[in-house]
């Protein structure tokens, strides 16, 4: 391992722990960044405004306090610490703050964070609970509404021209997040689960420019490495929501597992689906984000007639990226109350069955306090399929 | 002639067995206390004493349990799931489905019999249908926990017991000694709703015939008995069901020996 490499690694370390730390420079020389969180809020669209859009995370390691005066726990806890950390001041450089309806819980919360936040800039973005033609006529109308509230943030027109431009970077962007990913096909992967949440994490919190150039680094950085840091072991497919924080993956490793592929918010379901280009920008984003993101959120009718035809429309995705990347087992992590997913459990449970996938099922708080409750059940899974 | 040893250090209780060529040559169980490694040092010891072997005799020892990690004399650390499913597929090989019913966690878990684990499933993260309310239970009543199962049996009277959290079930049954109603009662009624709670474990991860029941849970046939009648069929009960853990793990070390060799 070379000096190029340890230099790299700790730059993503850097960004991850103390994130945010680029934004408060580039505030500093007048850049305004627009908080966001869920997969679906359309980024293209911030970035086209000349804005940069920055994924706010919660901690695991922060329990939570302030914002459990202001929103009832009844909300998922993951959640619940990104907002507790929103108004605890650690994300005030932010110049404002974009939510989706990505469940329940965020369409609830919208009024406690534009109350509760010091930013001049609130947006809610209304997707679809559906998934037919009309969802898409009602959502290009949707995103519309969203170009015009940035407009009259910044004050500037957003043309056409720069929203290709922001989609054309934004691909680019997940090229070289598959290419990440194709690190991970060999046996031992080339890069372990920990390095690469951790540097889509950093990645997430940079302009989108930035995060391109980090991306690339890392890239070459592992394909220069002389020695796989990862030794072989069980890969691990792991199912679920937004993991930002790393602490599952790494226990998984530590325990002498691999992780080869996701689901996550923060992992293939944000980062893997490509806009289309060519057509009208509007119309392709909203193609990508109500259709391509694939979200427990959203209700996608029963084409097939059967339960068994539908959970394999419904979760194609999941067999597809566990035969190309061989998965040996799988982790389906739940956050307790999180609503999109916990109602999917017994489905996607009987779709791991079909795919004849060993399956471990965890639900968890959002704390560093339960990993040892985990720890037992995740020696125990790798144990039984290693 | 080769000697190993199975160490299971428990939440509550420890427990460890030495195994020769030929079986078991000792067993012993004591409470976990408050130094994992000084409780594992002595169990081995016990164990030594037991088979007349010194430390030098050990070819191979597996540490299972809570506290596996602080048996620093162990040459291998495994998971109580992959021991116990080796453990009970031994002396039963018939078993399918096993339930343990351990202090902390219950666990039911599915196996082929020869002590592969298939799937598994634990308890939520309190002990909420786990073995540590017979304990709380036991104080409340000032009766030891080992005569909790024979006592339940001589229950003549239904009582519903409506709660399987650990902690409230400690003020219900406070509440329902004050209205008289008869300790065994009062036991059979707990066993049921632990029954139940165990039962919609175990059916959650599916249930396949023979089922067992071990983990020292196990050794309390009122609760056993609850289980029978609730899920309408036999449950089997290896002997000592409280060391199929530490025997699974002792098995797990005498395989490794073999494959050394």
């Amino acid at each position: 391992m070379g000096d190029k490499q340890s230099t790299i690694s700790d730059i993503v370390k850097n960004y991850y722990n103390n994130y945010g730390l680029r934004a408060k420079e580039l505030k500093g020389e007048g850049k305004q960044f627009i908080g966001y969180v869920c997969s679906l809020v359309p980024l293209e669209i911030i970035t086209a405004s000349g804005c940069i859009p920055f994924r706010v995370r919660g901690s695991v390691y922060e329990p939570i306090t302030r914002g459990d005066t202001l929103l009832e726990t009844i909300v998922c806890p993951y959640y619940r610490s990104v907002f507790d950390l929103s108004v605890k001041g650690k994300y005030d450089f932010l110049s404002g703050m974009v939510i989706p309806h990505g469940c329940d819980s965020m369409v609830r919360s919208f009024s406690a964070w534009s109350y509760g936040l010091p930013f001049s800039y609130f947006h809610f973005v209304n997707i679809p609970s559906v998934c037919d033609e009309s969802s898409f006529e009602f959502f290009d109308s949707e995103l519309g509404a969203f170009k015009k509230s940035l407009e009259k943030f910044t004050g500037k027109a957003i043309t056409e021209e720069h929203l290709r431009q922001a989609i054309r970077v934004h691909n680019e962007n997940r090229d070289k997040v598959r290419a990440l990913y194709e690190l991970r096909k060999t046996d031992p992967p080339l890069i372990s689960g920990t390095e690469l949440t951790m540097t889509l994490t950093a990645g997430s919190s940079l302009p989108i420019e930035e995060s391109n150039d980090l991306f690339d680094q890392v890239l070459t950085g592992v394909k220069g490495r002389k020695n796989s840091l990862p030794q072989k072991g069980p890969r691990i497919f792991i199912d679920g929501a937004c993991l930002d924080n790393i602490e599952l993956i790494k226990l998984v490793e530590e325990l002498g597992g691999n992780v080869v592929a996701d689901t996550i918010c923060n992992g293939a379901r944000d980062h893997l689906p490509k806009t289309d280009v060519g057509g009208d920008s509007i119309e392709a984003l909203s193609r990508r984000y109500l259709g391509k993101v694939n979200c427990p959120k959203t209700y996608r009718a029963n084409k097939a007639g059967t339960f068994e035809g539908d959970i394999a429309n419904r979760f194609g995705d999941i067999g597809t990226y566990a035969r190309e990347f061989k998965a040996d087992g799988a982790i389906l992590y739940v956050y307790k109350y999180c609503d999109p997913f916990g109602f999917e459990v017994p489905a996607r449970k009987a779709y791991y069955h079909s795919l004849n996938l060993p399956l471990l099922h965890l639900e968890d708080i959002y704390s560093a306090g339960t990993m040892g409750q985990l720890r037992t059940r995740v020696q125990a899974f790798l144990e039984m399929i290693g | 002639m080769s000697f190993v040893l199975g160490i299971d250090i428990g939440s509550a209780q420890s427990k460890g067995v030495i195994l020769g060529d030929q079986g078991s040559l000792g067993s012993f169980e004591c409470a976990s206390g408050g130094d994992f490694k000084l409780t594992a040092e002595k169990i081995r010891e016990e164990l030594l004493s037991q088979a007349e072997r010194s430390v030098d005799d050990i070819s191979r020892t597996v540490a299972t349990g809570y506290g596996s990690k602080l048996v620093i004399f162990a040459d291998e650390i495994k998971s109580d799931i992959v021991c116990l499913a080796k453990g009970v597929s031994s002396l039963l090989p018939s078993v399918r489905t096993a339930i343990d019913i351990g202090d902390l966690y219950t666990k039911v878990l599915r196996t082929d019999g020869h002590g592969n684990v298939h799937s598994f499933i634990l308890s939520g993260k309190c002990a909420g249908g786990s073995g540590r309310i017979l304990q709380v239970i036991a104080r409340v009543l000032q009766v030891k926990v080992d005569e909790i199962g024979e006592l339940s049996l001589k229950s003549k009277k239904r009582v519903e017991f409506n709660t399987g959290c650990a902690v409230f079930a400690e003020t219900e049954a406070i509440s329902r000694l004050s209205q008289e109603v008869a300790k065994e009662d009062l036991l059979a009624g707990l066993h049921r709703a632990l029954a139940a709670q165990i039962n919609s474990l175990a059916e959650r991860l599916g249930v396949e015939q023979d089922v067992a029941m071990v983990g020292g849970g196990a050794r309390d046939i009122g609760l056993i008995r609850a289980v029978k009648e609730i899920r309408g069929h036999d449950i089997l009960v290896p002997p000592h069901p409280h060391m199929i853990a530490a025997l699974g793990a002792a098995l797990i070390a005498r395989e490794s020996l073999t494959i050394q060799d």
